[in-house]
């Protein structure tokens, strides 16, 4: 582009910019800093300086108070029994990224090698995609109670949810068949979408070279749409490491009424949880911290995925 | 293996309700001979790729028959019938290199033969090479100098000299690799190694009460057993390799599709078309994709393979001179029906119809409204050619570009033609000339380049066997 144009250029782009600079970039950038001030105040910008105790605190390596021998394992700890922010948040992840991206790849498939009824399909599985998260977590707390389908339908009368009896496995349970089944619809479309775009002629040459059903999805309609798996993958980690509202919707704040027992924390939960403890200038430096440490997290699991992903993916 | 097509017709169902359904092809018969490269020639719509995909088993005929030799195959699924099929863009599966690309239809294919002991076979081939340890010894001294390489090189130079699998040369290479110990141990330790799992195949067919005769066949009961089986790793590296070399692309084995410019896809393309031995090659537009000196080169390149490995094929293609120039006999179709097959310089020089006299031949040929009387041919007022033995009547008359004979003696019937324009193409020179009575307003004239001519008007007699009368109404070939 010859130099006159290009103020034309940043001159359309400005308002985009200028959002994105407001709302964007000046708070990841202020969130950096304050992740590293101590006795960070969010509404006045008193601090005492920089610290990285921050950090510490938040990854359990700080005492709370000096000399208590109390370490904070809420966020993050690596003993499963422990249940930490960060804990629950990896075992979502593990668990709902690979099932929802398998089995939306699986419908997918079946629903595009159907003829009849092809459309119906397609719309009861975008059903969820449209529907409001936090309703649908009501309904699903609703299957899911005492007297629920679910217990009806295999004749159990497990409490799974918000009950004295509740356990941090039964919770998790419902919790991550919520989020795959809310997760299905999206990565089902684009799915499809990619077989749309594959020629008809790579089906017809492995029907020449005399492959077979599976083998043509395995050999032929994966691989082809391997950019489309690349992207669902990638965003899907993302979205499942930020998961929150899925949370909220299903359990509230907490699934016991026993005081003992701690919310059932992501993240994100956390880190909303440590700003919104009206206390301003106690713990928003933490939630600051923990909000670097996902990004950070994020960042390595993406570029992770996109190292494996150029030696796998192939664009037509 | 004989192709044959009877009666055979393809309609699809109209999308509009109650419509009349398109009919792409219509009634065709037509008998591709063993080893014949058969062109289907036609404009675009006329029914040709239809036809081959029917061959191919793609499509479905609405009625009529396709015969492989005495096989039915008219329904029978693509998979089974046995053919290879080269299409317009190639369709190379992106994510696979060209090895796994051609190596593909192997992987699906099923060889029936009698069961055999190929584990024992193995263990045996592997003892009668390690027995003979001095001439062993000196084919590895031979080859062997250092460094990576010279593993390659000497796991060649085992399969040149024993005709083994690949696989075994590498058992071979691979038991040597130990530095420090003489060749003579290494081979000793591996004799050692292959007699202990002979002894232990031995064994297991023992237990499973299993015979095994001198050609390693499994005797079961006495009796050998035909299965059906895949090819193994070695078979297909070698069919993979072979075709390869057929078609020249053995460099580019290990690359992807993309990084191949058009016409080595395209040999990739039959490379995948061919390794599995296919009765039949079927060729759609292959040379549609390639610029003008590729395509010439790969047309050839199509007639050398197709020469070299005998096969039955179908090559369908909207360009004549591409047609002519490499078909044994072509079949020319229009809107579905057949309407001429034979071979190309027959059909050239006896066309049946005004459609297939347009359709060869570059220039095409002028074709001028005109009529017959008592005897003689008339272009507007001017009687053209004479001797005609048919009724008088209007009608079309197709002149070839070269059949125009410049300088015509006195006594000869002419044509009075303005030359505009003067293109001198090499050997031969074309005249442009107009005519309000010809179709398209413009006459091609070719002639020898020795001759001197200007701009303005000219007498031209015309060639005998250059000229062709067409029924005005139907465009039917009438005979004189």
């Amino acid at each position: 582009m010859d130099k006159k144009n290009k103020w034309k250029a940043w001159l359309y782009l400005a308002p985009v910019l200028i959002l994105m600079a407001v709302f964007t970039f000046y708070p990841i950038i202020s969130t950096f800093i304050a992740s590293f001030l101590k006795d960070y105040n969010n509404v006045t910008g008193e601090n005492s300086g920089f610290t990285f105790y921050n950090y510490q605190y938040v990854l359990g390596l700080a005492e709370r108070y000096e000399g208590s021998g109390v370490f904070f394992k809420e966020f993050f700890s690596l003993n499963p029994a422990e249940h930490s922010a960060f804990w629950n948040t990896m075992f979502i992840t593990f668990v709902t990224v690979p099932i929802s991206v398998v089995l939306s790849l699986a419908i997918a498939i079946l629903i595009h090698s159907i003829k009849p009824l092809k459309k119906i399909f397609q719309t009861v599985f975008f059903m969820p995609y449209v529907t409001n998260v936090i309703a649908v977590g009501m309904v699903f707390s609703l299957l899911f109670s005492q007297f629920g389908v679910w217990n009806r339908i295999f004749g159990l009368s497990t409490a799974w949810l918000a009950d004295n009896s509740a356990t941090w496995g039964g919770v998790m349970f419902v919790l991550c068949l919520y989020i795959i089944w809310s997760a299905l619809p999206y990565k089902i479309l684009i799915f499809l979408s990619g077989f749309e775009g594959i020629d008809r002629q790579y089906y017809e040459a492995a029907k020449i070279d005399g492959a077979g059903r599976f083998k043509t999805t395995m050999k032929v309609t994966i691989p082809l749409i391997s950019p489309q798996i690349l992207y669902i993958t990638v965003t899907s980690f993302i979205g499942a490491f930020k998961e929150y509202s899925s949370v909220v919707g299903l359990i509230n704040r907490s699934y016991s009424s026993d005081q003992n027992v701690q919310d059932l924390y992501t993240v994100v939960y956390w880190i909303y949880d440590q700003m919104s403890k009206g206390d301003w200038n106690t713990t928003s430096q933490f939630a600051d911290a923990a909000a670097m440490i996902l990004l950070f997290v994020i960042l390595i699991f993406t570029l992770i995925e996109l190292w494996v992903s150029k030696k796998k993916v192939v664009y037509r | 293996m004989e192709i044959k097509i009877e009666n055979l017709n393809k309609e699809y169902p109209s999308r509009e309700k109650g419509g009349s359904p398109t009919k792409a092809v219509l009634d065709l018969d037509l008998t591709v001979k063993d080893g014949e490269l058969m062109g289907l020639l036609g404009p675009s719509g006329c029914g040709k790729s239809t036809t081959l995909y029917m061959i191919a088993g793609l499509q479905d005929p609405t009625s009529g028959f396709i015969y492989f030799d005495e096989d039915d195959v008219t329904h029978l699924d693509a998979e089974k019938r046995g053919i290879g099929l080269v299409f317009q863009n190639y369709a190379l599966y992106p994510h696979m290199s060209v090895y796994q690309n051609v190596e593909f239809p192997l992987t699906n294919l099923k060889v029936e033969e009698e069961e055999k002991a190929y584990d024992l076979e193995y263990e045996d081939t592997l003892l009668n090479i390690l027995k003979n340890d001095e001439a062993l010894i000196a084919l590895i001294k031979e080859t062997i100098t250092s460094g990576k390489k010279s593993k390659v090189a000497l796991a060649e130079a085992l399969i040149r000299s024993y005709h083994i699998a690949p696989s075994l040369a590498k058992t071979i290479v691979n038991a040597l690799k130990k530095e420090g110990e003489s060749y003579q141990h290494s081979i000793n330790v591996l004799a050692a190694k292959a007699e202990g799992k002979k002894g232990k195949i031995l064994q297991r067919y023992a237990k499973q009460g299993i015979e095994i005769d001198e050609q390693y066949r499994l005797l079961r009961n006495g009796e050998p057993r035909k299965i059906q089986r895949s090819l193994t790793k070695d078979e297909r590296d070698t069919y993979v390799k072979e075709t390869a070399k057929l078609v020249q692309i053995e460099e580019y084995l290990e690359r992807k599709p993309s990084e191949l410019s058009g016409g080595q896809q395209q040999r990739v393309a039959i490379a995948r078309a061919l390794v599995k031995r296919p009765r039949v090659l079927l060729l759609d537009e292959p040379l549609s994709n390639l610029d003008a000196r590729l395509r010439i080169q790969t047309r050839e390149e199509i007639r050398r393979v197709q020469q070299a490995t005998k096969i039955t094929t179908v090559f369908v293609t909207h360009d004549q001179e591409e047609a002519m120039s490499i078909c044994d006999r072509i079949c020319v179709m229009e809107k579905g029906e057949e309407r001429q097959v034979g071979k190309p310089q027959d059909i050239y020089k006896d066309p049946n119809c005004l459609f297939v006299a347009k359709f060869l031949g570059t220039p095409p040929i002028n074709v001028f409204s005109g009529s017959v009387r008592s005897g003689k041919v008339y272009i507007g007022e001017e009687a053209v050619f004479k001797g005609v033995d048919i009724p008088d009547q209007e009608i079309t008359i197709g002149i070839r570009p070269e059949g125009f004979k410049a300088k015509p003696k006195k006594t000869d019937l002419k044509l009075h033609l303005p030359i505009d324009d003067i293109l001198t193409q090499g050997r031969d020179v074309t005249l442009v000339s107009s005519s309000p009575l010809v179709e398209g307003g413009i006459v091609k004239i070719i002639v020898d380049s020795d001759l001197p001519f200007k701009k303005g008007e000219e007498a031209f007699a015309i060639k005998p066997n250059k000229i062709f009368l067409f029924e005005k109404e139907t465009g039917k070939r009438i005979r004189f």
